[in-house]
């Protein structure tokens, strides 16, 4: 492999490699705003600018291919004051309202302001302000902030695949909108925010609910559909208040859509029922003991099915065979999960970008394990287990009893004899399979709500009473 | 044929034929040797033109002077992208108006120009990319091209060759950076007019993704010349090295007699063009200072005039050549005003892309605002110079330093306007 020379070390790179991503490699930063790695080159923001040998100005990190024996330095006197420049343009028209802005704590310009740019504004013209523009429901604009990096017009038609985005007008007065000022369109507006260097681009969602050095960040899986987008939540005292993508070159790249973005809503609902529940006229709210009793009896010798969701786990899928054949002796498996996605052949992209057919998670690891999907309720069956994780469309189900087991809606579970609250998606640990064959884990977040439990404590919980009750 | 520069303007190259509006088609025939140049070409091979445009020594004559054919031989011979050759007839670098009156009156020797030049690098399809505002020209333009390809001097195997060219009138839309070359290939595309990241250069990727070559008018129009005449023969109408063939020089401003004037290549030096050929200092006043290459050359003292004109002598004081745009100014214009509206012009024409240009350029602007209008502060001279310093040469395209070099200049050499400006809070020449 060739080598080149940053900062006096020497480091191998692949041909075509720009310098920002070869000082990165041999751990050299190189600040920037408008460079994205999967974004389009355009070298706008000159915030790059580094000196190389033999090359009289100052050249984009982000434009530059490194080349066999270039000598570039990163941090001489001429860059710092080139860096510093940039900065100060940056910041002459920025309103400095980090105070009250939603982006403060991960904001690239704050950031880079601190570590390269001066404390002291030499400005004291008016400064440029912009009017406010209603971006639709997932975004909120405030255009003072922005400093014209582009990123959000290149991410719409370079990966969205929808130009909404544009730069209007021209020079000092350049503003950079959506066309006709209509609300976005396209279904992952949340990372134009993610993308934007500044407070420009917030998701409406998330405004002024937490500051983000607050937030704790644990790494998981996106249970939106089948994709397996690798994604990261957010969270403090046990609440979920955003998730935001990880990159994973082979899945997701760096993008998430809304639909998996805003998913964990769910885990908050208010409905969702967090206790241990039965019915009794309507269903009530009961013991753990009660409720499990419940259950049991109401599958005890009676012709079962289990039907498992697909947006549970790998570890959850083989656990719920294994207490099948010991605790419920003869029933049928099933799983569900889409509605007229049945099995993997259903399970094809949505669109162009990440979303697939399937909006369960799990729906290729559920195949793996051999169950086969649930179609209609077999001749004779005369109860049901129903375990999901929160997300997979419960199938229609009538003349049966049955117990849920997992994450459900007070309105979902109205009609069941016996409702045993488990865990959902960030409240576990788990594996799920991906639609590209990959076994990818995550680890749990915040704990289950309320009595809530994992699906392992409730299964022991109904194995080892049941033995209670013989003795 | 002798060196028609020694005998006076009857027998220059262009300006000779510039009092009829649009010369027509027999004239340029008749009188200019109109498309003898082109079958010329179409017999030689693509090697053999440029070679004879490197021997003629023509240099670019948009600004940066770059020798055009050099230029040309970039162009990868094999491509499987079209490739294309594209006029600039932006033109809207302040004070040069030398375009406009070759399209304006002998539009066929750009026209034949561009034949050979799609020859000579393989492009089968023209643009004649023209500013908005000369609508009269690009007008003009069509007729001439119309009739062209009535001729078959356009169009399919041209004068009998096996050579095909098609070309186009594009008009623009009034910006001044759409005359950026990679701007003028987005433009024409249909994209904002804004400059792209070189490399890749057009000539490896340009006009829609294929290999391009980006000539100005003047340029493209001394090419039928040399093809008539020899390179050697062109290269010698220079009086300097490295540079041959006249060009067109457009003054204005405070001389008694402004206008289009076309000498040899570094055959005079500014001191004579203005008071020789111009006829001295607008009301005898005194000269104050010279803009010596369109409003973006860094400005020039009435000291510094005895420059000869051509690229590398200026460049070698400090200052560009450019377009050849060149502004006087007496001693009764203020010139805090003069490079307060000229940067007002940059900041106005700033595409907005990239940082220092876009927050720079206004910033200049507002400060020398207030210094003209007597708010000036001590500190703002210097504050001048670090902030064309931070934008100049650290740009996307050249705009941010056509911008901050006359900023620095007139700052440098007029401090004691400026700091009369801001002690005395008006103008000491008003």
């Amino acid at each position: 492999m060739p080598k080149c020379l940053v900062d006096g070390r020497e480091i191998e790179f692949e041909a075509g490699t720009n310098l920002i991503e070869v000082a990165k490699k041999g751990g050299i930063n190189i600040p920037f705003f408008c460079y994205h790695p999967g974004l389009s080159v355009v070298a706008q923001c000159r915030m790059c600018l580094v000196e190389i040998e033999k090359m009289p100005k100052l050249q984009t990190a982000c434009s530059t291919p490194a080349t066999e024996g270039m000598v570039v330095k990163t941090h001489s006197d001429r860059v710092k004051q080139a860096q510093k420049a940039t900065m100060e343009f940056l910041l002459v028209n920025h309103p400095l309202d980090c105070p009250i802005c939603d982006k403060s704590g991960e904001c690239d310009l704050q950031d880079q302001s601190y570590l390269y740019g001066d404390a002291n504004s030499r400005y004291t013209e008016e400064r440029r302000t912009y009017l406010d523009l209603d971006m639709g429901p997932v975004i909120k604009k405030n255009m003072n902030r922005c400093i014209h990096c582009t990123r959000c017009i290149r991410f719409g038609t370079e990966v969205a695949g929808i130009h909404e985005m544009v730069a209007v007008k021209r020079g000092n007065f350049t503003e950079i909108t959506t066309i006709d000022e209509k609300q976005l369109q396209t279904e992952y507006a949340g990372n134009y925010a993610d993308i934007c260097p500044t407070g420009s681009l917030t998701i409406k969602d998330f405004r002024f609910k937490k500051r983000v050095w607050y937030l704790k960040k644990t790494p998981t899986i996106c249970e939106g559909c089948s994709r397996g987008c690798n994604m990261e939540v957010h969270h403090e005292s046990e609440t979920i208040y955003r998730c935001l993508p990880r990159e994973n070159k082979l899945i997701n790249k760096f993008w998430l859509c809304d639909e998996g973005r805003f998913n964990f809503r769910h885990l908050h609902d208010p409905t969702r029922i967090i206790t241990p529940a039965q019915q009794s006229g309507g269903l009530m709210i009961t013991d753990w003991p009660s409720a499990v009793n419940r259950a049991r009896q109401t599958v005890q010798n009676k012709k079962t099915a289990v039907l498992l969701g697909s947006d549970l786990t790998n570890e959850e899928g083989k656990m719920l065979l294994d207490f099948t054949s010991n605790n419920v002796p003869g029933a049928v498996i099933f799983h569900f999960g889409t509605p007229g996605v049945k099995n993997v052949a259903d399970d094809q992209d949505a669109d162009k970008i990440l979303k697939r057919k399937s909006k369960t998670a799990n729906l290729h690891g559920m195949e793996r394990l051999g169950i086969k999907p649930f179609e209609k309720m077999p001749a004779g069956i005369e109860a049901a287990i129903v375990i999901r994780g929160g997300r997979a469309v419960l199938p229609e189900i009538k003349g049966v009893s049955v117990v849920g087991i997992g994450v459900f809606r007070k309105s979902e579970a109205d009609t069941f004899a016996a409702v045993l609250p488990g865990a959902g998606f960030a409240e576990k640990d788990g594996t799920v399979t991906s639609s590209n064959g990959m076994d990818q884990s995550y680890s749990r977040a915040i704990a289950p709500p309320g009595q809530s439990k994992g699906l392992s404590e409730i299964l022991m919980t109904w194995a080892n009473s049941k033995e209670a009750g013989h003795a | 044929m002798s060196d028609p520069l020694e005998k006076g303007e009857q027998d220059t190259l262009y300006i000779q034929h510039f009092n009829e509006e649009a010369r027509p088609l027999p004239y340029y025939l008749e009188k200019m040797s109109g498309y003898q140049a082109a079958k010329k070409a179409l017999a030689m091979s693509q090697d053999d033109i440029i070679g004879e445009m490197k021997k003629s020594n023509l240099r670019g004559r948009g600004g940066a002077g770059f020798p055009t054919g050099v230029k040309w031989g970039f162009i990868p011979k094999q491509s499987s992208k079209s490739k294309y050759l594209v006029c600039n007839a932006d033109e809207s670098e302040p004070g040069t108006f030398k375009d406009r009156d070759i399209m304006r009156f002998t539009p066929n020797l750009l026209i034949e120009g561009m034949v050979i030049g799609g020859h000579a690098i393989g492009a089968n399809i023209g643009y004649i990319y023209i500013r908005g505002e000369y609508a009269r020209e690009a007008k003009l333009l069509d007729a001439a091209i119309e009739e062209a390809y009535a001729k078959g001097y356009l169009g399919r195997n041209i004068l009998g060759s096996s050579f095909s060219f098609d070309l186009t009138v594009h008009r623009g839309a009034g910006a001044y950076i759409c005359g950026e070359e990679t701007a003028l290939l987005n433009s024409l595309e249909g994209k904002r007019g804004e400059p792209r990241v070189k490399p890749p250069f057009p000539a490896q990727a340009g006009a829609f993704g294929g290999p391009t070559i980006v000539n100005n008018v003047e340029t493209l129009a001394a090419v039928p010349f040399i093809i008539n005449n020899g390179g050697e023969w062109f290269s010698k109408l220079g009086r300097i090295e490295k540079s041959g063939g006249s060009r067109l020089f457009c003054v204005s401003g405070h001389v008694k007699k402004p206008g289009l004037y076309e000498l040899p290549s570094g055959g005079i030096t500014l001191r004579e063009l203005i008071y020789d050929y111009c006829h001295g200092i607008l009301d005898d006043r005194k000269l104050k200072a010279v803009i010596p290459g369109g409003s973006s050359a860094p400005v020039l003292t009435a000291d510094e005039i005895d420059v000869v004109l051509d690229i590398d002598p200026m460049m070698k004081i400090g200052t560009m050549l450019g377009s050849a745009g060149i502004m006087v100014v007496n001693d009764s214009y203020c010139l805090v005003k003069l490079i307060k509206r000229i940067t007002k012009f940059y900041a106005h024409e700033s595409c907005g892309q990239c940082t220092p240009c876009r927050e720079g350029c206004k910033w200049m602007e507002d400060v020398l605002h207030r210094i003209e209008h007597g708010h000036g502060r001590e500190q703002d001279l210097q504050l001048l110079l670090d902030i064309a310093d931070n934008i100049n040469g650290k740009t996307l395209c050249a705009l941010g330093d056509a911008a901050a070099g006359p900023v620095m200049s007139f700052v440098k050499k007029f401090r004691s306007d400026f700091e009369a400006h801001i002690r005395g809070g008006k103008c000491p020449s008003a």
